[in-house]
């Protein structure tokens, strides 16, 4: 297993491009996940232009337990660009024909398989160790008191975001060794979204929408809640819910099954 | 490896090597069931030579030595004998295609293999490049490794091969040793300081055939004769030929017939 990951790693650890991107993705992350509070302070003074006031330090936004689904929730936007790194990973592998010479060298194609879907484990993994961190730190410094029941509190959110992130780079896994095209495949990751939304709202509103939450990038959505409307006193989910979990872990057998499938039958 | 172009050479190097899927019919190596893991005991390059662009022909050669599972020690050894070895740590894409060509082989040998396939090594090479290439395969070839070579130059795989097998269409249409392709009828190139060469040449009993040439009469001969009967039948007659040549048979000659028998 680990020989899998160490032969995919050393393609990509001399990539430029997979430092580039990774490098912006765990950078943006860290910078946005990190700065809630000057969003914050920004809403406040377009508040205070407005006539009215807001009290910064009545929103808990880095507060245990709050910190641990408000970051988890706000970091899934930016798992697109760890996809792409995906994308572009397996597309040029049937690009240069690499995958062909890899394959003559003496791996099976479910190897070639598993080193990919290890590298998908490694960044998931990576992702939640760095959101863990820097809501952690943040928390210790926002919380007005260090409670470790509420440190404790929600650390479900971590598993679930690491199967958000998990579930989406096996889909774009899939997308890539389908289309096998790099800008064609980006384009429709970029557009699955997009796509499917209307879907959703046809089926709910005509039949019914409880089908939507089986939806694949739906059901995606559905680990995390979103959360910020609890500062505005409403009702929300702050928990994930074993079914949505479910859902998701069957979407995501299935796109790395449909990868397998695909390279098992297609000449390459 | 002989046959036209699309004759099915490379299809079937890829399905014996794990890449196309076969639609029907079976395959063994070394007398197994063939494995993925058997596939790293055979060095292959099919068509083209494929690396990572951006990666060093060395770091390139690591990675492959990871999949086949095997030392890197051999490294600088094949990387000596393609003569890569001082432009080793220069990306693959900076790669003229002879020194890409020569790299494939390189990862072909890494691993010792115990057979070596290389498919048309010599494709859009110069001259210079492929003289190169056809050194390196003789040097291989002595060393006691057996080589499948789909080509399309006869001379050297009549110069290289001991068996050769004719694709076309998908089917094999001929096999045998290269050695028989001497075999058969004789043909002598002949010429003489007589205006009616070709008129004398036709009496000849053991003629088959005359064509005139541009600067001699091309004879065949029916099985039996040979050259010294031609020019023992032409001192009888008075005449000192000024130009005998018992010609073989080349490959490419047998090859073309092949392929024209088999419509």
């Amino acid at each position: 297993m680990l020989h899998l990951l160490t032969i995919d790693l050393k393609k990509l650890l001399r990539y430029r491009t997979f430092w580039v991107v990774c490098g912006l993705y765990f950078f943006t992350l860290a910078f946005i996940t990190a700065s809630g509070m000057e969003f914050l302070k920004w809403l406040a003074g377009l508040f205070n232009n407005f006539g009215s006031s807001l009290n910064i330090d009545r929103i808990p936004l880095y507060h245990f337990p709050d910190v641990w689904q408000n970051l988890t929730f706000i970091s899934g936007f930016f798992k697109i660009v760890l996809a792409i790194m995906v994308v572009i990973s397996i597309t040029n592998e049937f690009s240069y024909r690499t995958i062909r010479q890899n394959i003559i060298d003496g791996m099976s194609r479910w190897e070639f398989l598993q080193s990919k879907i290890l590298t998908n484990l490694l960044l998931s993994l990576m992702s939640v160790i760095m959101i863990f961190v820097i809501a952690f730190i943040t928390g210790l410094i926002y919380s007005p008191e260090i409670n470790w029941d509420y440190i404790l509190t929600d650390l479900e959110f971590f598993p679930a975001y690491f199967l958000e992130i998990f579930t989406y780079l096996s889909f774009a896994l899939m997308l890539g060794i389908l289309i096998q095209r790099s800008g064609l495949t980006i384009i429709l990751l970029l557009l699955s979204r997009i796509i499917e939304a209307p879907i959703d709202a046809y089926v709910g509103n005509h039949y019914s929408w409880g089908i939507v939450e089986f939806f694949p990038l739906q059901s995606i959505s559905n680990l995390i809640a979103m959360p910020f409307a609890r500062y505005a006193f409403q009702e929300i989910q702050d928990y994930v819910s074993w079914k949505a979990v479910m859902i998701v872990v069957v979407w995501m057998v299935l796109f790395n099954y449909f990868s397998y499938l695909k390279l098992k039958k297609s000449d390459i | 490896m002989l046959g036209p172009n699309g004759s099915g050479k490379t299809t079937t190097l890829g399905m014996l090597m794990g890449v196309v899927n076969a639609t029907a019919g079976e395959f063994s190596w070394f007398g197994e069931e063939p494995t993925h893991d058997t596939r790293k005991k055979i060095g292959a390059v099919l068509e083209h030579p494929i690396f990572y662009p951006y990666l060093s022909g060395q770091k390139n050669l690591e990675l492959n030595a990871m999949i086949k599972k095997c030392s890197e020690k051999n490294i600088p050894n094949v990387l000596e004998l393609v003569e890569l070895l001082d432009r080793k740590d220069d990306k693959y894409k900076t790669y003229s295609l002879g020194m890409k060509q020569r790299l494939a082989i390189a990862s072909a040998l890494l691993n010792d293999p115990e057979v070596l396939i290389l498919d048309e090594p010599t494709n859009g090479l110069d001259p210079m490049g492929i003289a190169e290439i056809r050194d390196l395969t003789k040097k291989i070839a002595a060393r006691g490794k057996t080589i499948i070579l789909a080509s399309h130059l006869l001379d050297e795989v009549q110069k290289i091969c001991t068996h050769f097998a004719v694709l076309k269409k998908g089917n094999l249409i001929h096999y045998g040793p290269v050695d028989e392709v001497g075999n058969g009828k004789e043909i002598v190139e002949v010429n003489a300081d007589v205006e009616n060469l070709q008129e004398i040449l036709s009496g000849f009993q053991g003629i088959e055939r005359v064509d005139a040439g541009n600067s001699f009469c091309e004879v065949t001969l029916q099985q039996g004769f040979h050259s010294k009967d031609i020019n023992k039948f032409l001192f009888d007659k008075g005449i000192t030929a000024n130009h005998i040549l018992t010609r073989k048979k080349s490959l490419e000659k047998m090859f073309l017939e092949i392929l024209s028998e088999s419509h």
